[in-house]
């Protein structure tokens, strides 16, 4: 009895993890896309992984931001890694930054952009009939485009203040050649999130904030 | 025997489930992940030159070392005649000062007055008039709300602010804290809220204030003085 029943058993067992196997074969996937990196941080720090193997868990000190810090601004870039067999969406949604004061740090003081879209590791999906597209206004090194405003503050063409709810940042088609089930050192595609702070008369504190980049089906474009 | 059946039936589907999940785990995807920051904003206080030195009423002398706006302050001034051969009523400096903050501050001066003279005649503290000036919050960025409390009797020349002692006959500066001798410690002279909005440092605004000094020309014994001054903004 016990042999018919595990005769039974074994192919279902194979079929459910075969099952389990192609559902998620179809999954999408987010993960560390390189080490992050920090320039012109004052006491600042960039913490996580540089494998792309390893999840997406980042954490950003950009340190002294006050007029202590003489530099021009601090960059943080964190490349992010994507990886799916259909088409894909990324959105982020930012919490945690409340200041009521309003000299002090915001969500418009720290930019935010998208930038250097890139095969990971050399391999992925080849589409010829749609391209990622970074959604507007993030396509930009805010770096490069800082500026300083009326009221004298350093304004950004992209923001965490462009964030409302879960915004839409990338979409594109299929990211990954081959229907592998676990994550790969290449196929897929890797882009940098930049973020930047320029130091200012900030009225004095810490702040911080918490950024959560998300994968799922995105609009049905051909490959 | 339909026992036997029920209980390999539950342990076949937590087996099922248990396999299930660990194949979907074993693929280690995610479809989210996280990036938590952080940044720190200290209080932030500073001087600087508020640009060029103002000497007036002086007999020989000059600004030996003149201030550069937006510089650090490292002022030096040559006061001249300071006897009855100066027939000027006074001899007077205006320093101008910037001061930039990103939290209320605190202006407090230290003085130290050192003659070669050896008489109750010879220059001292009590006869270095001092004040600062009218306050000027302009320019953008620079915050205009709330007041600045001038902790001294402004310009020390001004006729409230000094007269002849009846009885000694010597010009004394009688405001409050309108001489160096009220500044033999750290004290504060000017005190106010936030300068600087939410701009970076490039940005050139702050706060600025002439500084006073003066000297009324007397029967001083001759001899050379020597008058040290420094001043130290803080954010309590």
């Amino acid at each position: 009895m016990r042999l018919r029943h595990f005769t039974f058993l074994l192919p279902t067992v194979l079929i459910f993890i075969a099952a389990a196997q192609t559902i998620s074969a179809q999954s999408l996937d987010i993960s560390s896309g390189g080490q992050p990196t920090i320039t012109g941080a004052v006491n600042g720090s960039v913490t996580g992984s540089a494998s792309v193997l390893n999840d997406l868990v980042v954490t950003v000190d950009f340190g002294e931001v006050s007029p202590l810090n003489t530099n021009t601004i601090v960059k943080v870039v964190v490349p992010i890694a994507l990886r799916s067999n259909q088409p894909y969406q990324v959105s982020v949604s930012v919490s945690g930054l409340n200041n009521g004061n309003v000299q002090a740090l915001q969500a418009s003081d720290i930019g935010f952009g998208l930038q250097n879209i890139r095969k990971l590791g050399g391999a992925g999906q080849d589409c010829t009939q749609s391209t990622h597209i970074i959604r507007s206004p993030f396509a930009n090194d805010p770096a490069l485009n800082a500026a300083i405003g009326g009221n004298g503050r350093v304004t950004y063409a992209s923001s965490l203040a462009n964030i409302s709810g879960s915004t839409i940042i990338l979409s594109g088609p299929v990211l990954s050649k081959n229907n592998s089930i676990k994550r790969q050192q290449s196929d897929g595609y890797v882009f940098d999130a930049v973020f930047t702070l320029t130091p200012q008369f900030f009225s004095a504190g810490v702040s911080s904030a918490t950024l959560v980049f998300s994968i799922s089906s995105g609009p049905n474009v051909p490959c | 025997m339909p026992r036997q059946t029920s209980s390999l039936t539950k342990k076949s589907i937590l087996l099922l489930t248990f396999l299930m999940i660990s194949a979907v785990t074993c693929l280690g995807q995610s479809t989210t992940g996280t990036v938590n920051m952080s940044a720190t904003v200290s209080k932030f206080v500073e001087i600087n030159s508020g640009g060029a030195v103002t000497l007036t009423g002086n007999s020989g002398g000059g600004v030996t070392t003149d201030g550069v706006a937006n510089s650090p302050l490292a002022v030096s001034i040559n006061l001249g005649e300071l006897g009855p051969g100066n027939t000027n009523n006074f001899v007077t400096a205006q320093v101008p000062l910037k001061l930039r903050s990103n939290a209320p501050y605190v202006l407090s001066m230290t003085a130290t007055v050192t003659n070669s003279g050896t008489t109750a005649s010879r220059i001292g503290a009590a006869d270095v008039g001092f004040g600062l000036g009218t306050v000027s919050r302009s320019g953008i960025g620079v915050n205009t709300t709330g007041a600045d409390t001038n902790a001294t009797s402004g310009d020390p020349t001004l006729a409230a602010n000094g007269s002849v002692n009846a009885t000694t006959g010597r010009f004394e500066f009688t405001g409050v804290r309108s001489n160096l001798n009220a500044f033999s410690s750290a004290t504060t002279a000017l005190s106010g809220p936030i300068i600087m909005n939410a701009v970076p440092r490039s940005n050139a605004n702050g706060l600025t204030v002439p500084a006073f000094f003066a000297v009324k020309p007397q029967f001083f014994e001759n001899g050379t003085t020597t008058i040290s001054v420094t001043f130290t903004v803080t954010a309590p």
